[in-house]
């Protein structure tokens, strides 16, 4: 296994880029390339990630890099993979693709890659919006945030639709591996890139990368709001390969979502009910989908407060 | 007519203080527009926002190519950019600096005004977005504005937007830039060669834009070629890490955005290259031992 120690010096994706400070994207196409290394050939459809790495003649990535359309990444990815194969050479396709180009734009291309189980590796990083082009909402955008598609008014406030959950339909396609990963644990990181690099078929790689202009939140926060979204569940760290899917970091005691979103600047409006009822999907969804079998349900750790009231929807999901 | 050009970096601010401006000119009974020009850029990135007031009706719809006022937002964009370009005889800039006017090297010797707005925005809004505070410095030094409009403007604007308490805060910011500001004569030195771009010949570029790593009278092109870009003037605060108190747990190293940070393996130390930082502050949030502290970055 890798630490951080045993990571190289050189810098794949160089510096002088133009991300925002603080940029999560940044941060995490940085490490992954380190890992990944120099054989590997990178595809990155229309995101923050193509404008602050390559501005035409100016280049940060140090491996060749490609970029077509919004839509394609899963078939562009297929392609270059096929042409590499043809010609003899030992170079692995990676796609970085943003949750707008994953979740809605990309989806059937990415489907179309991961059903054939091409030997590709398909990043997704999920900063929750479409932050290239103004902060419009996504399927990743999680319920009560504020964009500009979904802005806070006096009867409906932020976006009304909870989160897609990507990672179930991506392992639907039985691929070998897909992992989530967060920039706040390193350990977990490096690992999962590492075990993706060394797998044989169509790897999903899903990076949690805070937005800072999107969120509204303080530039220095990059890394700890992505610590606070695990330790919320707001983010959940796991991996399925081959089918089998286990949790690699479970938070000790499941903090209140509150914690995670009054750091940012997008959640701020939030009613009491809102966040209420965003706690209630996050528990709801750790339940079904993350638990082991056998172990407690979390929605105990409400705060005691808000766990004492029982609403109608307490009670539907949990029984009297 | 007068026309107003201000160059800000994204994210401090120029487009919003352009509006204001304009809305502060209609308060005053006068017609106003205001627009801001930017490509595909970052938070960071140099931007550029336009504001023209005239007693008449305003058909002119063009970028501001010959301004009677230039408002500086950031003083390290004076390195990179002619920001006087164009400024009509008799014209005036007032800049974000901590220097005097007497001490500023603007290229020719204007009227200008100068006020330390970082330093009065971190001290009342708490961060270094400074354009309520310019436009106070704007007022005194034009006297076109009258203070009290502006401030109107401001709680108009940002009322609307952010809410009563933010919009109290930024008239303030103003107010107490307008008692600062100095004004004086600018000096008029140094020359400064507008950047050199690369422009190809259709047949010199390479078949479907693929471009390989080359370098051009213009400076590097393709693979990597980004690092010649330096980004130091992004940053109002760079992190100093305490040597004594590190423990090389290379924490920062893994989380810089911008290879700021970097490791010499043989010698077993790290070394932070100015040139690139942004001034994010996450290694200083994130180091276990407190070894990085940010300080300000332009004294």
């Amino acid at each position: 296994m890798i630490t951080i120690k045993d990571l190289p010096d050189e810098n794949l994706f160089t510096a002088g880029h133009t991300a925002c400070p603080g940029c999560g994207v940044a941060m995490s196409i940085r490490n992954a390339i380190r890992v990944l290394g120099k054989d590997t050939s990178v595809y990155v459809p229309a995101s923050c990630a193509v404008v602050f790495g390559t501005t035409f003649p100016y280049g940060a990535w140090k491996v060749p890099f490609f970029h077509t359309a919004f839509e394609n990444t899963g078939a562009c990815l297929t392609g270059m993979q096929a042409a590499f194969e043809k010609k003899g050479k030992k170079v692995t396709a990676v796609g970085f693709a943003g949750d707008g180009g994953t979740y809605d734009i990309g989806l059937q291309s990415m489907s179309g890659a991961a059903e054939r189980n091409d030997d590709v590796i398909y990043i997704c990083l999920d900063n929750e919006a479409y932050m290239n082009t103004g902060i419009q909402r996504s399927g990743g955008t999680p319920f009560g945030a504020w964009t500009t598609t979904t802005p806070v008014g006096t009867k409906v406030q932020g976006n009304r639709r909870f989160k897609k959950n990507l990672g179930e339909i991506v392992t639907a396609h039985e691929i070998p591996y897909y992992a989530t990963l967060s920039i706040g644990h390193p350990l977990d990181f490096i690992r999962k890139v590492e075990k993706a690099k060394n797998i044989k078929g169509f790897r999903f790689l899903h990076m949690f990368t805070p937005c800072i202009p999107g969120w509204k939140m303080d530039p220095a926060k990059t890394v700890e709001v992505t610590k606070r979204a695990v330790e919320s569940g707001m983010w959940t760290l796991y991996e399925v390969e081959n089918g089998e899917k286990k949790i690699t970091y479970k938070p000790g005691k499941m903090k209140s979502v509150r914690d995670y979103l009054m750091m940012q600047g997008r959640f701020r409006h939030m009613s009491d009910e809102d966040i209420k009822k965003l706690q209630m999907w996050v528990c709801k969804k750790w339940n079904l989908y993350y638990k082991e079998k056998g172990s407690p349900e979390i929605c105990e750790i409400a705060p005691p407060e808000e766990h004492h009231a029982v609403t109608e929807e307490h009670r539907e999901m949990h029984g009297p | 007519m007068f026309e107003v050009r201000f160059h800000g970096r994204g994210g401090q601010g120029a487009v919003m203080a352009a509006q204001a401006l304009a809305e502060a000119a209609v308060i005053e009974g006068n017609y106003a527009v205001a627009f801001p020009f930017f490509g595909a850029e970052r938070r960071g990135a140099p931007v550029l926002a336009f504001t023209r007031i005239d007693a008449k009706k305003i058909y002119s719809k063009t970028q501001v190519y010959s301004p009677d006022c230039v408002v500086v937002l950031d003083d390290s964009l004076l390195d990179t950019i002619d920001v006087v370009a164009g400024l009509k005889p008799g014209g005036s800039v007032v800049i974000n600096s901590r220097d005097k006017p007497e001490d500023i090297d603007l290229g020719i010797s204007v009227k200008t005004a100068a006020v330390d707005a970082t330093s009065v925005a971190l001290e009342i809004l708490k961060a270094p977005i400074t354009n309520t505070a310019i436009l106070g410095a704007f007022a005194k030094a034009t006297g076109i504005i009258k203070l009290e409009s502006l401030e109107e403007a401001i709680k108009r604007r940002f009322g609307e937007k952010l809410g009563e308490k933010v919009a109290e805060r930024n008239s303030l910011a103003a107010r107490t830039a307008y008692g600062k500001t100095v004004i004086g004569k600018s000096k008029g030195i140094k020359k400064l060669e507008p950047k050199k771009q690369w422009l190809p010949t259709y047949q010199e570029l390479p078949a479907g834009g693929s471009l390989v790593e080359g370098k051009t009278d213009a400076g590097l092109i393709g693979p990597g070629s980004f690092i010649e870009n330096k980004v130091m003037g992004w940053a109002t605060f760079r992190p100093v890490r305490d040597r004594e108190k590190c423990t090389m747990c290379l924490l920062c190293w893994f989380y810089c955005p911008e290879g700021t940070i970097v490791r010499i393996s043989d010698r077993g130390d790290l070394m932070t290259n100015y040139d690139y930082c942004k001034g994010c502050g996450v290694c200083a949030n994130e180091c276990p031992v407190d070894a990085i502290k940010m300080v300000r970055a332009r004294v």
